[in-house]
């Protein structure tokens, strides 16, 4: 510390020991570490300012320093840790924790109360209940349209999840007071059910809607027919145009995932053409003397 | 631990002075049989009473004040910091 102590104390050089002494006493109020237990500041001001009265308090010292014998240097107080320095979140409990400030927000069974509690070392009143965690495997078809599943606890007993529609996969469902028992009279914790939604082998899911792959024969593709399709919620009847290609797209509104609301999204049948194994004769015969089909180059605009 | 001898050194203060905090309540050493001893905690509230009483001029009355604010000041930041790390924690997907 190389500041002049009086302008620290924020006195005049005549000032009087009462005048100094109460220049610090405001200051130290104001600035002690353990009267602002958050500001990390504090104890770096107080430090220079305790220092500064170390010196000029003393009317023996300050007049050694008036006369320029000694400097302010190396005044600063040494001290070992502050009274806040033991009620760091990871400090040990000890015997002055004190819950007064806040004890009327943890009579309530919520969450909030659960925390505050464990944040009270000793004085805590009563515990929640631990949660408990499951996982619970469900079918592609469940969460779309919706479920319910009984899980079997350790104990014996079972517990109803209902699945709502449009549950996603690694989703967590939170079943309210359904956990282990409250200690002390406290509340039983909640049940938390991770979702694990097993894939399916014809639809992929993305977002509120179902993708299929609909695999079509080539007089389906070239002259049009009508299709069961497979949707969530069963077959359904869908027409193919016409001149369907590999890859189009078609809309089978509403056979999508369940929504909260009642609603559901679409879903998304890709056609795919697929050739015979065996080709027949005919048909080999048939590219061979299709004129129009070899003038045809669906690579084109493909060159680089 | 800190036996009684040290913990009179390095509080700097009278054998009576810390006899009468004991009897207040205003330091409670974590162990008293077979004989009395202190953990750091309890110098470091020694050191805030004697800042609060001869630094700060703070009275007796004035004292037990203070630390049963401070303590419950103590109380909630920590309430709060718990409060603050469970919802970091709380991830996504939970509902």
């Amino acid at each position: 510390m190389s500041e002049d102590p009086y302008a620290i104390l924020g006195v005049k050089r005549e000032a009087t020991q009462d005048e100094i002494r109460s220049a610090y006493r405001r200051l130290a109020k104001q600035l002690h570490p353990d009267l602002n237990p958050g500001d990390k500041k504090a104890e770096e001001k107080f430090k220079q300012v305790s220092g500064a009265y170390d010196i000029i308090g003393d009317p023996d010292k300050r007049g050694r320093f008036d006369r320029g014998e000694i400097d302010a240097s190396g005044a600063e107080r040494p001290r070992e840790r502050y009274y806040r320095d033991f009620h760091t979140a990871d400090a040990q409990d000890h015997a002055y924790a004190n819950a007064g400030g806040f004890a009327d927000f943890m009579e309530g069974d919520d969450i909030l109360a659960d925390i505050l509690g464990r944040g009270s070392g000793q004085t805590r009143f009563r515990m929640r209940g631990p949660d408990m965690h499951f996982r619970l495997p469900v079918e592609f078809t469940e969460v779309v349209n919706g479920a319910t599943k009984r899980i079997t606890l350790p104990d014996g007993g079972t517990l109803d999840v209902v699945i709502p529609a449009g549950t996603r996969d690694q989703q967590v469902l939170r079943l309210r007071g359904k956990g282990a028992a409250g200690i002390g009279g406290g509340p039983p914790g909640d049940a938390l059910v991770e979702v694990e939604v097993r894939p399916h082998p014809l639809f992929t899911r993305k977002d509120d809607d179902i993708h299929i792959e609909l695999p079509i024969s080539l007089p389906e593709a070239v002259l049009g027919a009508k299709l069961d399709v497979p949707t969530p919620t069963g077959p359904v009847r869908m027409t193919v145009p016409k001149g369907a290609n590999t890859g189009r797209v078609l809309r089978l509104r509403g056979k999508g995932v369940g929504r909260r609301d009642g609603s559901r999204g679409d879903e998304y049948v890709t056609l795919k053409i697929v050739l015979p194994e065996q080709l027949d004769p005919e048909i080999e015969e048939f590219a061979r003397r299709w004129q129009a089909g070899q003038r045809h180059d669906p690579r084109r605009g493909l060159e680089v | 631990m800190i036996s009684r001898q040290e913990f009179l050194v390095r509080a700097r203060i009278e054998h009576q002075t810390l006899e009468g905090w004991m009897a207040a309540g205003w330091i409670i050493p974590p162990q008293t049989e077979p004989e009395v001893a202190f953990a750091d905690v309890d110098l470091a509230r020694a050191q805030l009473i004697h800042d609060l009483r001869d630094d700060l001029g703070v009275n007796d009355e004035g004292i037990a004040v203070i630390l049963h604010l401070i303590d419950q000041v103590h109380g909630l930041r920590r309430s709060m910091q718990h409060l603050l790390e469970e919802m970091r924690e709380a991830g996504p997907g939970t509902e």
